[in-house]
């Protein structure tokens, strides 16, 4: 070879713009932000984190074939790597090469440094490489007690521990003596990596998957999904709007490491009448969509913005929340798990890499398999050839689970809403799927009303205030009761707007009993008139102040006559009226003009709403932008071949150029960064690398120096100096 | 979507619009699976329980049907969980079932062995089994099988009995239907009873149940032991007994405090069974007395706690439960379910009025104020006297007179709580009283000139809440009760609902004391009625005092 390796920056620099549009289209994380130049870029790309990101984004095949690039000695040619693998595997080399996780070096290719290291050591369960010249027909007199050890470590891992390496039995033993085995240290044997191969017939994988296997599942027609999606959707509506409005009614408080308790979540689940999860899942989707917030006082209250939510359309509901579960990192399904079963819902460990990709990969199956409702282990697999490093099976379960209770899926198909979402449709098709509202009700003579179908806003707030909700689903059963209608004067209306709004919605005619019952508790409340500061009670009725002042429960408000019709205590307004509520008495609070206050019961946080941060996937980069970064890079390349004696390299390059070059005992060229921040090029011989400083003899001087490593900015052969020298004409 | 009449709710309700012109094939086709729970004027309720479930498997009726059943009538989607709780609850019926064995009596036997497993290491279960046969196989101990039955439907892993019943000692018995016919509802009533073998029939006061259990009498054929509530009424059993079936009259024993009769149709009242000396049940061994084929309760809602025990162990003979009202406001209700059987008919009491065999009867509710010297003495009083107080005030007592006056051409019930008022409203309208401490020979004469017309109006203590037979009773007075009891409310209109000879209503006057204890028990009183369809009228006290 004329020339030593050309770093992963010279080979990036050199590929074409289209080129590098389809690397940062792929790769979004290595234009955010844009990098300066080319070496820049390469280190982004050859970082761990970014790496990591690359080979997580792989699918089964193209993973399998990057094990196999980092099984053969580097460089290699494409033909190594499809005899190894397959015919297929062509297609698949340009692709890496393109994702940047191969680079060529003429028409070889070499892989980026790290990259091994993140494959391990043994990667596809091969062993140590013995890199010496290896005699394979030693295989064919394999005794046969020696071949049953030796099937054993074919496939990996290729380690075998054993007692004493100097006793081995004879099995062992002779694949000892014959170097078919190596001993790596007195307990362990290897099989070597070369042998391994042979014995795999000349391959590395047991199985190559360059194809997901097909969904199987139960057929479930478009119209029966649907018509599931859009049942569950009604319910996910209601059943988020109910858990708001109960936890204004109940603020339940905080955990001190933030979240909901399991106890609160049961009782929310028993009022919801769902299952825990399901409640923790509710929770999370509130929270997401700002809806829900932990307040100072560690309240946990509706925000404003659930106010504004309600007044929106059905679809704008649901898109609100759904669009936000797709890309959420928090993980609902981890609820209740953990070490000591207590992740709460709102708390701070939901998160988890990878969730978001897991949720998009299995939508992308349901999207392709229409009509089909999945057999879970079928889905997995696919979602495990989709994503090899991020699968994780509970993931899959629950983005099924919550697909299922969101509508996006119904009865385990992908509805036509879940359809239209995945394809950023502006119609989603769910409002005029919902049941039409009705502006009705019917009132029983039993004191309760059934609204035939889902209300109308302005109804199903008004009855809600008035009366108790007793049964919910496509339809809504309330009851009246003295509380119900009491809260409802509390809110302001008088028993005659009450009957008026009833008599009008009712398509039944109202039953004597809820008139007289309405009349009642009007004629009742506000009888008794609560002052502010220290209380006063006052009553037109002597009679029921005598009650009052006789009431053996209410002693210990301390009450004081101090008219006919007005008694006085010491104790403050709000618990005074509490008290008096709970022995039955219907106070009403006044002000000092003697008016009545109404009471609104509605509780929203003060805090301003705060959503978790989506912790999500790069999202591939606008057309635009990956344009802008090319130009930007490129840019950044020219100003620095101002000083480009030495082409710049990254620290890991460095450290493994180096490394290269003491081994081939060669003379390099650095540029290094003196103590006063200029930049000065030196020839050097290196001798060898510790603690992060290079020992080498300095050709200037001819004095063995010692340069460190981070002020390394870039290492060159030194014959490549002279010659970019004189590219450049100095 | 269809425009179904039925609306399925999440906590699994379901609504029927009656108005619906499917309305009445949907009742039909969800009534073998979903319980009638309310049936107001328009919209009724149903629920979906494991029970009820459960109770459609062993009738033959699988999921899938069920299911069809929901989908097809139904007006919006039905969310699709509820779908399969119902086909997973289902399909838990019949994993385990009893059978009788010849060498080991009776045998638990299941094909999934897990299930088997899970069954015997529950706690309650555990002691009622012995040997284990094979791995599908255990033996259950001799006089468990009520017992295992019910705590395995506990455990939500309902066993299909195949042990079979008894026939018991048999005995001739037909119907004789002789100047008269039974009625479309009694016939399926006592049909599905038996088809069922054991099990409850809710029917509305005064719809005849008593032939019921007549019926049931002629498809067992067999000696029956009927369980009733009191002498009175084990007396009108006879009665009837004697007038709708071809049993003579020494076929029929009386087994009461005054009389121990044990004949191939025996009448025990539940006091006597309960009755105990020294701390013994003394009269339990009746049920043991003769090889029964089939045991009656009559009033079913009232069944003391020792005859439950006793029940349990009696599950290889027939057993048929009677009622109106089952609500129990000890919430007992799935106790009866279980030791007798499941509710194997049941009708809303409108639909019967609607045919003519129950009187329409005419609720109303008279708000009585009190005077300011009684609301005085209401408010200073303890919080235990205040209902008594209340309930039993002068301006009742006034009111109570001058209703019963205006209704002095009809025949009158006026009934309350308190004893010491009864007496009073007795002297005071010149009218007789009958009490607990009444002898059952002076009631039954009481009684008798009641219906015959003699005695127009009649003051009556508690005891005359249930099963006494006075068809032409059609003013009901109620001035007090036993605080907030549903069913008694409703047993007491049931007095007044026997269809008259003339076709008239009934009217049942309630009358409760304004911005008192009195008016919220009134409310609990009414629900269950209500529920029923019967809408309470309000008047003032006023009014009536007006009128006179």
């Amino acid at each position: 070879m004329s020339k030593l390796a050309i770093t992963f920056a010279d080979e990036l620099r050199a590929r074409s713009d289209d080129d590098l549009a389809a690397l940062f289209k792929l790769r979004p994380d290595l234009v955010t932000p844009v990098p300066n130049d080319f070496t820049a870029l390469a280190a982004r790309a050859t970082s761990t984190p970014s790496l990591v990101r690359a080979l997580d984004s792989l699918n089964l095949w193209h993973y399998q074939i990057i094990e196999a690039a980092c099984v053969l000695a580097e460089p290699f040619k494409k033909s190594e790597i499809v005899s190894i693998t397959s015919q297929e595997s062509n297609f698949a080399l340009d692709y890496l090469w393109q994702m940047g996780l191969l680079y060529k070096e003429g028409n070889n290719f070499r892989t980026p440094v790290n990259l091994k290291l993140l494959i391990g050591d043994e990667p596809i369960g091969l062993g140590p490489e013995l890199g010496s010249k290896v005699d394979f027909s030693k295989l064919k007199d394999v005794p046969k007690s020696s071949a049953e050890v030796l099937s054993k470590l074919i496939w990996g891992p290729p380690r075998g521990q054993i007692s004493n390496i100097k006793k081995p039995g004879t099995a062992i033993g002779w694949l000892l003596e014959n170097n078919i085995l190596v001993a790596l240290d007195s307990n362990t044997v290897a099989l070597p990596r070369e042998y391994a191969i042979k014995l795999r017939g000349d391959k590395v994988h047991k199985e190559l998957s360059s194809k997901p296997i097909k969904l199987t599942g139960k057929t479930v027609t478009q119209k029966q999904a649907d018509l599931a999606a859009i049942a569950n959707i009604s319910t996910i509506l209601r059943w988020c709007e109910e858990f708001l409005h109960n936890l204004s009614d109940e603020p339940p408080t905080a955990l001190r490491t933030g979240g909901i308790g399991v106890r609160e979540l049961k009782r929310i689940a028993e009022h919801l009448g769902v299952e825990e999860n399901c409640v923790g899942f509710i929770a999370e989707l509130c929270y997401l969509a700002g809806l829900v917030v932990i307040d100072p006082d560690d309240q946990i209250l509706p925000t404003s913005s659930f106010d504004i939510w309600l007044s929106k359309p059905s679809e704008e509901r649901w898109y609100s929340l759904v669009v936000l579960w797709l890309d959420t990192s928090r993980v609902s399904g981890l609820i209740g798990r953990g070490p000591d079963k207590n992740i709460a819902p709102l708390g701070p460990e939901l998160d988890r890499a990878g969730a978001s990709l897991i949720k998009r990969t299995t939508l992308k199956i349901l999207f392709e398999n229409l009509e089909v409702s999945p057999e879970i282990p079928s889905i997995k697999e696919i979602v495990k050839w989709w994503n090899p490093q991020r699968f994780n099976g509970d993931f899959v379960d629950w983005s099924l689970r919550e697909a299922e209770w969101l509508g996006i899926t119904g009865q385990g198909a992908l509805s036509t809403f879940g359809q239209n979402l995945l394809l950023s449709k502006e119609e989603l098709g769910i409002e005029s799927a919902l049941p039409n509202p009705v502006d009705h009700i019917l009132i029983q003579a039993d004191n309760s009303a059934v609204a035939p179908g889902p209300l109308t806003a302005e109804i199903s707030s008004e009855m809600g205030t008035i009366a108790d909700i007793e049964s919910r689903g496509g339809a809504t059963v309330y009851r009246f009761s003295e509380a119900s209608i009491r809260r409802g004067l509390d809110h302001g209306k008088t028993g005659d707007q009450i009957k008026t709004f009833l008599t009008k919605t009712s398509k039944t005619p109202m039953p004597q009993p809820l008139e007289y019952l309405i009349t009642d508790v009007a004629k009742r409340h506000g009888k008794l008139r609560v002052g502010s500061a220290h209380a006063y009670i006052r009553c037109e009725d002597e009679g029921l102040i005598q009650q009052i002042l006789h009431d053996k429960k209410c002693e210990h408000l301390r009450l004081r006559r101090i008219a006919p019709q007005v008694l006085a205590t010491d104790f403050e307004l709000p618990e005074v009226i509490t008290e008096l509520r709970e022995y039955g008495y219907l106070p009403a609070a006044e002000n000092a003009s003697g008016i009545l206050l109404s009471q609104p019961n509605l509780r929203r946080a003060k805090s301003r709403p705060k959503p978790p941060r989506i912790i999500a996937e790069f999202s591939a980069p606008k057309e635009s932008v990956i344009a802008s970064a090319v130009k930007t890079i490129r840019a950044g390349e020219r100003s620095r071949k101002v000083e480009p004696i030495v082409p710049g390299t990254s620290s890991n390059e460095t450290l493994a150029l180096i490394n290269q070059y003491i081994n081939n005992q060669q003379t390099i060229a650095i540029s290094y960064a003196d103590n006063n921040g200029g930049v000065i090029n030196r020839i050097i011989e290196p001798i060898s690398i510790s603690l992060g400083t290079l020992t080498a003899k300095d050709e200037a001087s001819g004095e063995i120096t010692q340069f460190r490593i981070p002020r390394i900015n870039g290492v060159a052969p030194a014959f490549t100096i002279s010659q970019n020298k004189a590219d450049l004409d100095l | 979507m269809s425009d179904g009449p039925l609306i399925v709710q999440s906590d699994k309700t379901l609504l029927l619009d009656i108005d619906h012109v499917l309305s009445d094939e949907c009742r039909r086709a969800i009534a073998a699976f979903a319980e009638l729970e309310k049936s107001p004027e328009h919209i009724h309720t149903y629920r979906l329980t494991p029970l009820g479930l459960w109770n459609a498997r062993a009738s033959g009726h699988d999921a899938e049907q069920v299911i069809d059943v929901l989908i097809k009538y139904s007006r919006y989607a039905v969310p699709h969980s509820l779908l399969v709780d119902i086909a997973e609850t289902m399909s838990r019926y019949g994993r385990l079932r009893l059978e009788a064995h010849p060498v080991h009596g009776l045998i638990l036997v299941s094909n999934d062995a897990a299930v088997l497993k899970e069954v015997t290491r529950g706690k309650k279960v555990a002691p009622m089994l012995g040997l284990q046969l094979d791995d599908e196989t255990i033996v259950v101990h001799p006089g468990q099988r009520g017992f295992l039955k019910q705590a395995l439907l506990k455990l939500g892993w309902p066993a299909e009995d195949f042990a079979g019943y008894v026939d018991g000692e048999h005995h001739e018995i037909a119907l004789n239907q002789d100047g008269w016919k039974i009625r479309k509802y009694q016939e399926l009533a006592a049909e599905g009873f038996w088809h069922g073998g054991s099990g409850v029939v809710v029917l509305p006061c005064g719809a005849g149940k008593t032939i019921v259990g007549a019926a049931a009498m002629a498809h067992a054929k067999a000696t029956t032991l009927i369980l009733v509530t009191n002498t009175v009424a084990a007396r009108q059993w006879r009665e009837e007994l004697l007038k709708r079936t071809d049993l003579n009259a020494d076929d029929i024993g009386e087994y009461s405090g005054a009389k121990k009769e044990i004949r191939p149709v025996t009448i025990a009242t539940y006091q006597v069974m309960t009755t105990r000396k020294k701390g013994v049940y003394a009269h339990l061994d009746l049920f043991d007395a003769i090889d029964w084929g089939l045991i009656i309760y009559d009033e079913v809602h009232l069944l003391p706690a020792p005859i439950f025990r006793f029940t349990a162990d009696i599950q290889s003979r027939r057993r048929l439960g009677l009622t109106a009202t089952l609500v129990r406001e000890d919430g007992m209700e799935g106790e009866v379910f279980s030791l007798i059987g499941p509710k194997r008919f049941d009708v809303p009491w409108k639909e019967i009025e609607a045919q003519g065999y129950i009187a329409p009867a005419d609720c109303v509710e008279v708000r009585i104020t009190l005077t300011d010297a009684e609301r005085l003495n209401y408010a200073t009083a303890e919080q235990e006297d205040r209902y008594r107080f209340c309930a039993t005030s002068q301006t009742k007592k006034d009111v109570a007179i001058a209703l019963a006056k205006q209704h002095a051409n009809d025949q009158v019930l006026v009934i309350g709580q308190y004893l010491d008022q009864l007496d009073q409203l007795s002297n005071e309208l010149g009218v007789p009283v009958i009490k607990g401490d009444t002898p059952i020979k002076e009631r039954e004469r009481l009684f008798a000139l009641f219906r015959s017309g003699e005695i127009k109006c009649l003051v009556v203590s508690k005891v005359a809440n249930f099963s006494i037979d006075l068809p032409e009773a059609t003013i009901a007075i109620q001035v007090s009760g036993t605080f907030g009891s549903r069913q008694e409310e409703a047993q007491r209109l049931g007095r007044i609902l026997r269809p008259k000879a003339d076709g008239r209503g009934a009217r049942f006057y309630s009358l409760v004391a304004r911005d008192t204890v009195d008016q919220d028990f009134a409310q609990n009183r009414q629900r269950f009625l209500a529920e029923q369809g019967y809408a309470y009228r309000i008047i003032d006290a006023d009014e009536v005092l007006n009128k006179n």
